[in-house]
């Protein structure tokens, strides 16, 4: 069945489109100039800040829904924030310039919720609203929106089906051994 | 089973191997000829320079890996072999490339796909954009030998699955299809060829040309980026190369200085037109960087009953040329239909969708078969085409722009891919785009596929063959090099990769890279020696 936009996501966009336009560029001038967010990593992590796991821990679990038995998510996801770690260190500086970027408009208080429509702490988003958000970054006309969409997906996908332990949920028996 | 890793022992029996991470001071180095790239350009001419007497230096970005290093995982290859950590993407972020960034380039990480230059092509070239030399009877000799060096073959065993699709479904429609000649000698079949060969069976440059350079006495330098020509009279005075740590990520600090009586350069077709574009090379026309090709990519899964297995077995072994040259060469945009191996990472980024639609994807894995059509871009004036840019750190970046000739092929590419699937009997068709997902009738999928919006960030797009941007041409007017491969405005400048070419290919481009690159060392050979 073909997939179509509801309506309320399309308001959703609308209403998104007027305040994303503006604050966007706001954020392009303030973050240059004051530091609104931390840059400090986060402790185990090389490029990860705090922030940016916290939101993480919130995003990837409504990504990765219906794919592994509960018990099994907790180290599934440590796992994918390791591997993502991994993956933004082997990025070009320029491609993981923008990545940090985009998490920045995530987490920063001034875009976070006009961006995403989670207003207050992402450890306190339902996922309904995290689906929301990811929905409406998809369908947007804005391509901005949609190439970050597109980058967090990207993200997480690869970090978490480059793990032996979801192959089992796709029924991948993983390289042959060589000897 | 030991598999003997026969780099490493070249290099322990003191072949001439740098690298550029750990110095620690600044270099001078002089040689004949420096080569930026060991890829397919790269190692093909470095072979051929050393065999006629000739120092050279071959200089690569990327590290150094050799098959004891592929493990034949996804989570480690796509990082450290891939340009970019595998994020390497169109400016706007619609369409994902491809390339290889290791020692042996992109040969070290491709499908082992060897088709040669396709005459109408090449007769393209010499119509439209005053390309002389390279016709089918030219380059006759030069794809033979380049086949020979590199075991280059129909692939003689029973395709896998995922390819008997394409042969399923074409002979039931009566489509042409036909079997995709491989580079590779005692091949496992295990399907890994996109994180590296761990058996040595591909030939790449990391087991062919580069050890016979190396063995010949030439010289590699290994994690220096080429940042910079410098120019005096009309000549290249000097390459700056910048060495990077061992990730191949960041600059250490050090550089490198390397003055040759000749330069080429076979970085792949973004990194080797933003050399000249860092550089200020003179380019009165403006051309360079212009005119860069993708062949992108659309995809069309499908679900069958029986086991597919898409990600075991050799990765392309059958296609489909039967929708390529309908209008022409010049005519509507013709597509190459082939398949991609999917292992879960991969087949994953593909598939889509979020939570539980992705879930449900990725759950039929096995049973999953993905087909995808190359678009022969850059033949018709109103083609998609990319213009390679520098972003404010140097770095090149491709801006590609569709256009709506270039959607309708893709249009017609889903439904010819539709059709072949149901034809070869899948069970369920999903033409890959935000707006679609799997349906169980042909009927159906084409009312979808009329109905798609195709834009960017809709249709899922990739793309693993960039050529262009420094085109062949006589004349100066139409190209960066002349028809054999020279700098039109710098005598001792070459090009040796994918992008002399004035078009796509219509075909995986790599056996067209080798013979041209061949062809145009042996001229070069008759100015140098």
């Amino acid at each position: 069945m073909p997939i179509t936009t509801s309506k309320l996501t399309r308001r959703g966009f609308l209403k998104l489109g007027l305040v994303t336009g503006a604050t966007l560029s706001l954020v392009g001038v303030t973050l240059g100039v004051t530091s609104w967010v931390t840059n400090q990593t986060a402790s185990g992590f090389s490029y990860l800040r705090s922030q940016d796991i916290a939101m993480l821990k919130a995003v990837l679990p409504v990504i990765y829904a219906g794919t592994s038995n509960p018990e099994n998510q907790p180290a599934q996801l440590a796992a994918s924030l390791t591997m993502i770690d991994y993956n933004l260190a082997h990025l070009s500086p320029s491609m993981r310039k923008l990545t940090l970027q985009l998490f920045d408009l995530l987490t920063n208080p001034i875009t976070q919720g006009s961006l995403t429509g989670v207003w207050g702490a992402w450890s306190a988003a339902s996922p309904e609203t995290i689906q929301n958000f990811l929905n409406r970054w998809q369908a947007s006309r804005w391509t901005l929106l949609n190439q970050g969409q597109a980058a967090i997906l990207q993200l997480a996908r690869l970090a978490f089906y480059s793990q032996p332990s979801s192959w089992q949920i796709c029924g991948y028996p993983g390289p042959p051994n060589l000897g | 089973m030991a598999i003997s890793d026969v780099f490493l022992e070249g290099v322990q029996a003191g072949w001439q191997v740098h690298n550029a991470s750990l110095f620690e001071k600044d270099q001078q180095l002089e040689v004949d000829v420096v080569i930026v790239g060991s890829g397919a350009g790269g190692a093909t001419t470095a072979e051929i320079l050393t065999a006629a007497g000739l120092r050279v230096l071959v200089v690569e970005e990327g590290p150094l890996r050799t098959s004891s290093d592929f493990k034949m995982q996804e989570a480690t290859a796509y990082a450290e072999l891939y340009q970019e950590g595998m994020a390497r993407m169109s400016k706007d972020g619609g369409i994902s490339i491809m390339q290889g960034r290791a020692v042996g380039g992109s040969t070290l990480i491709n499908w082992t796909s060897s088709f040669r230059t396709p005459p109408a092509t090449l007769e393209h070239w010499a119509d439209k954009h005053e390309v002389s030399g390279l016709s089918e009877q030219t380059l006759k000799p030069w794809f033979e030998r380049m086949e020979k060096r590199l075991g280059i073959e129909p692939w003689p065993i029973a395709a896998n699955a995922n390819n008997e699709v394409i042969k399923r479904g074409c002979q039931t429609l009566g489509y042409d299809w036909a079997v995709i000649p491989r580079n590779v000698r005692d091949c496992l079949s295990l399907g890994f060829c996109g994180m590296g060969c761990p058996a040595n069976a591909k030939q790449s440059m990391l087991v062919t040309c580069l050890p016979a350079t190396l063995q010949q006495g030439g010289e590699l330098l290994y994690l220096a980026r080429a940042e910079r020509l410098t120019f005096k009279q009309g000549r290249v005075e000097q390459l700056e190369c910048l060495a990077l740590d061992a990730r191949g990520v960041e600059t250490t600090g050090k550089r490198i200085a390397i003055k040759a009586k000749h330069y080429i350069l076979a970085g792949g077709a973004i990194n080797t037109p933003a050399i000249l574009l860092r550089s200020q090379a003179p380019d009165p026309y403006k051309l360079c960087g212009k005119r860069t090709f993708l062949h992108p990519v659309n995809f069309s899964a499908a679900q069958f009953v029986d086991e597919i297995n898409p990600f075991y077995g050799a990765p392309q072994s059958i296609y489909s040329d039967h929708f390529q040259w309908q209008e022409g060469a010049a005519g509507a945009m013709g597509y190459k239909l082939e398949v991609p191996p999917l292992h879960p990472a991969f087949a994953a980024t593909i598939l889509g969708g979020k939570g539980q639609v992705n879930a449900q994807r990725m759950a039929k894995l096995p049973n999953t078969h993905m087909m995808l059509a190359l678009m022969r871009d850059g033949f018709h004036p109103a083609s998609a085409s990319g213009k390679v840019e520098l972003r404010s750190d140097g770095s090149p970046v491709l801006d590609y722009q569709m256009t709506d000739f270039t959607w309708q092929a893709m249009r017609r590419a889903y439904h010819s891919m539709a059709e072949i699937q149901f034809a070869a009997g899948a069970e369920k068709v999903f033409p890959v785009h935000n707006q679609a997902d799997y349906m169980t009738s042909l009927a159906e999928t084409q009312r979808v596929i009329d109905g798609l919006d195709l834009a960017i960030h809709r249709a899922r797009l990739g793309s693993a063959h960039v050529m262009g941007g420094c085109a062949l041409s006589d004349n100066p007017k139409q190209g960066v090099t002349n028809s054999w491969g020279v700098h039109h405005q710098l005598e001792n400048l070459s090009v040796h990769d994918g992008s002399v070419f004035p078009t796509s290919i219509g075909a995986n481009p790599q056996l067209s890279i080798y013979a041209i690159a061949a062809l145009f060392s042996d001229q070069l050979l008759k100015i140098c020696v």
